[in-house]
């Protein structure tokens, strides 16, 4: 038995040493960090004191990071139902189709997802520019209007249009390939019923996807709370607030106003946040 | 996600802002330095400042674009020293990285780029170098007196070596202005007469100028040019005005050609706005001395030679005149490099030699902060930019005559990283008509305020 335990510690080791160095010290760090709060006298350099809740009293209160959290939860709420329909239509729509046209649509779907985001953003920033965009210019021939990607009201739209973009593809083959795990006796003996294209979608794809759905729907929302790299792309090419995402905020916290202290409270209290969402989810999926 | 591959792609998009302002000791300085030019440039004895021994690599972090030419030259000279620039990510792109090295100890660059109104904020994390101890301080009389109070705000310590300045010229493309019967201006009033008739000849297809929403250091510098002070210590405190008088004459100017469509409101350094000059669609634009060098370089020499600078408009034509500044830039020694001397000696030769002061002058209009670099009859080279971009003009003549004319006591502060970004949020607002001039200033004022404060600082207001 202890030979045993043993020989699964040897087995564990390589995984245990990158999980407490790149990912249990970092969180025990922050959270020592968020203890502290600066001191100045006159005008020199600050003094970390210990502040003990100091910093999460502070984020509780801080109109800016809350809206952050707000914009997140109208994200999750709008983007991740888009992106979880149209990838479960287009896996259907795949899983019927044959040959190579299913091949190219497969890749198609899928590349987007094999573009790194900073460059997708870029690019999407350029189609998002005001004058540039071919959108506008089409916009512009049609009726001479134009839509202003990047104004404050449309930017986070602007922003969960690129994650579509880049994440529908991934989900769909995640959930062609559970598609293909279904067993085709399910089918013909629906047909044999009488069953109609519709109702095998319904009584038979559509819940045997669930289980697949719901890891995805976790996978998203988790995605959603990490939200960083496309508002930070566009940040340059026009106002993109401080606060689109939380996890943006936080990063100018720590390293436009190297308010390490303060961040480390926010990046604490935004995992918290997430676990509490998150946690009741997967606890479902693993007893189901 | 790779920062380094987001910042050079970056760096594609928006270069951005160097240089920064100008002097009275030019008013000194200049003349006497001018006679010796004539028949030498004045360098200091860099063998005062020797490196470490054995071969040594210096990490240089800068987004001026040609530094690596000068960075061969410093090779050439010292064949033990290997110098790898490293351009990071223009301004605040950069300033994120360095504050995270600085914060974590290593992994930052031996020299950085730091621009004038952002040294502050990194003063006050105690991870730059004092130079003084290194000698610094006898370099004092190689530079443009108001750059040292820049980069030694005690002066005592010093925390970098001025590179640049960028005071400040009206720009304008001489092709659009003749094809459209418009005059140069000589006042702000004249500026919007002449934006009003362009409006009505070009069909309101070709703007007047750009309006900079995103780079509050460019609004600034008109603000600066108009007599704002927005900080300042006062003993133990500081003092913080973002919505001075001043600032609120200049931002209800040009808010009122906003509304009435004379200007673009581009952001700076991005596709569209080079698109938007290259193209012919603006027809001026308000740029630091750096302005046409980047310009030029960004634009690939499309347009070149149509361009010509002229000084800023003023207030009223009887009124001494008067210039603002924007940008400019230091480098910065880290604490935590290994070669401390090998870095300062970089430092002192890229910004005093008469080989790299020329050479970043030409390849990307770095406007020198040397006094014998502004004195050497070479920044005139009609052959070469920015001059050739300005169909030849010496274009040096009319920004040192600009930096003569700027108000040297300016200081900044160390929290003005969010000033910068702020400032963004509440232009957003102006143009979108959601706030008024005086409301986008006094948001400004407040929530930056309201930062400072709780990263305790104590801050006034007057």
């Amino acid at each position: 038995m202890r030979q045993h335990r043993k020989t699964a510690f040897l087995f564990l080791a390589p995984f245990l040493t990158v999980f407490v160095a790149f990912y249990l010290t970092p969180v025990i760090y922050a959270i020592y960090l968020s203890l502290f709060i600066r001191k100045r006298v006159g005008i020199g350099p600050a003094k970390e004191v210990l502040g003990g809740m100091a910093n999460y009293v502070r984020a509780v209160q801080d109109g800016d990071f809350l809206n952050g959290l707000k914009n997140m939860f109208v994200f999750g709420v709008v983007q991740v139902p888009v992106m979880l329909g149209l990838a479960i239509v287009l896996a259907l729509l795949l899983a019927e189709s044959r040959g190579i046209f299913m091949k190219v649509c497969r890749t198609t779907f899928f590349m987007p997802y094999g573009i790194p985001s900073a460059i997708g953003a870029l690019i999407w920033g350029y189609l998002y520019s005001p004058n540039l965009s071919p959108f506008n210019q089409v916009l512009g021939a049609l009726h001479g209007g134009a839509i202003e990607f990047l104004s404050p009201g449309v930017v986070l739209f602007s922003i969960a249009n690129i994650v579509t973009w880049t994440w529908t593809g991934y989900n769909m083959i995640t959930l062609f390939a559970a598609l293909q795990n279904i067993p085709t006796e399910l089918y013909e003996a629906a047909r044999v019923d009488g069953a109609t294209h519709w109702d095998i979608v319904r009584s038979i794809k559509i819940p045997l996807l669930m289980p697949t759905l719901k890891l995805l729907f976790i996978f998203s929302v988790i995605g959603t709370s990490q939200l960083f790299t496309e508002a930070f792309v566009l940040r340059p090419l026009g106002y993109v607030a401080d606060n689109i995402t939380p996890n943006l905020y936080l990063y100018l916290t720590a390293a436009r106003d190297a308010n390490y202290s303060y961040a480390g409270a926010l990046a604490i209290l935004l995992a918290l946040l997430i676990f509490v969402i998150s946690g009741p989810f997967l606890r479902r999926i693993s007893s189901s | 996600m790779n920062h380094l591959i987001i910042c050079r792609l970056f760096s594609r998009f928006c270069p951005r802002q160097v240089g920064v302002a100008f002097l009275l000791g030019a008013l000194v300085g200049l003349p006497l330095v001018s006679i010796s030019a004539q028949e030498a440039f004045k360098e200091p004895d860099f063998s005062k400042f020797p490196a470490e021994s054995g071969p040594i690599t210096l990490e240089v972090w800068s987004w001026v674009s040609g530094l690596d030419k000068a960075a061969k030259l410093f090779e050439q000279a010292y064949p033990d020293i290997k110098v790898h620039v490293n351009n990071v990510g223009g301004g605040p792109a950069e300033y994120q990285k360095l504050q995270t090295a600085i914060k974590a100890g290593s992994g930052g660059p031996d020299v950085a780029q730091i621009e004038y109104d952002f040294l502050p904020s990194f003063i006050v994390t105690d991870g730059l170098a004092d130079l003084s101890k290194s000698g610094a301080n006898d370099l004092k009389a190689y530079f443009v007196p108001w750059t040292w109070g820049q980069v030694s705000p005690d002066g005592k310590a010093v925390y970098g070596i001025p590179q640049d300045t960028g005071p400040m010229a009206l720009l304008y493309n001489k092709k659009t202005f003749d094809q459209y019967g418009l005059t140069v201006p000589k006042t702000w009033e004249e500026f919007a007469q002449q934006a009003e008739k362009l409006a009505q000849a070009s069909n309101g297809k070709v703007k007047m100028t750009n309006f900079f929403p995103t780079h509050a250091p460019w609004f600034i510098s008109l603000a600066w040019a108009s007599g704002a002070e927005l900080f300042k210590t006062e003993g133990d405190s500081w003092v913080q005005t973002l919505n001075h008088p001043a600032c609120e004459k200049v931002l209800t100017y040009w808010d009122g050609l906003i509304k009435k469509k004379l200007v673009s409101t581009i952001p700076g350094f991005s596709a569209e706005f080079y698109n938007g000059i290259g193209s012919g669609q603006i027809a001026s634009s308000i740029e630091a001395a750096w302005g046409p060098g980047v310009l030029a370089a960004s634009l690939n020499d499309k347009t070149s030679g149509e361009w010509l600078v002229t000084p800023l408009p003023q207030w009223a034509k009887d009124q001494p005149f008067r210039s603002g500044n924007w940008g400019g830039s230091c480098n910065v020694v880290l604490k935590q490099s290994k070669h401390l001397k090998a870095a300062f000696l970089f430092s002192v030769w890229l910004n005093t030699a008469k080989g790299p002061v020329m050479s970043n002058w030409n390849s990307y209009g770095i406007f020198p902060a040397s006094l014998a670099g502004l004195a050497s009859p070479d920044l005139h080279q009609p052959d070469k930019n920015p001059s050739k971009f300005c169909g030849g003009q010496n274009v040096g003549e009319v920004y040192s005559d600009a930096s003569k004319a700027v108000n040297v006591d300016f200081a900044w502060a160390p929290w003005f990283a969010f000033v910068n970004d702020n400032y963004n949020k509440q232009i957003e607002a102006l143009i979108g008509g959601k706030a008024t001039p005086k409301q986008a200033l006094d948001a400004w004022q407040d929530e930056s305020l309201k930062n400072a404060k709780g990263d305790g600082y104590e801050v006034k207001v007057k």
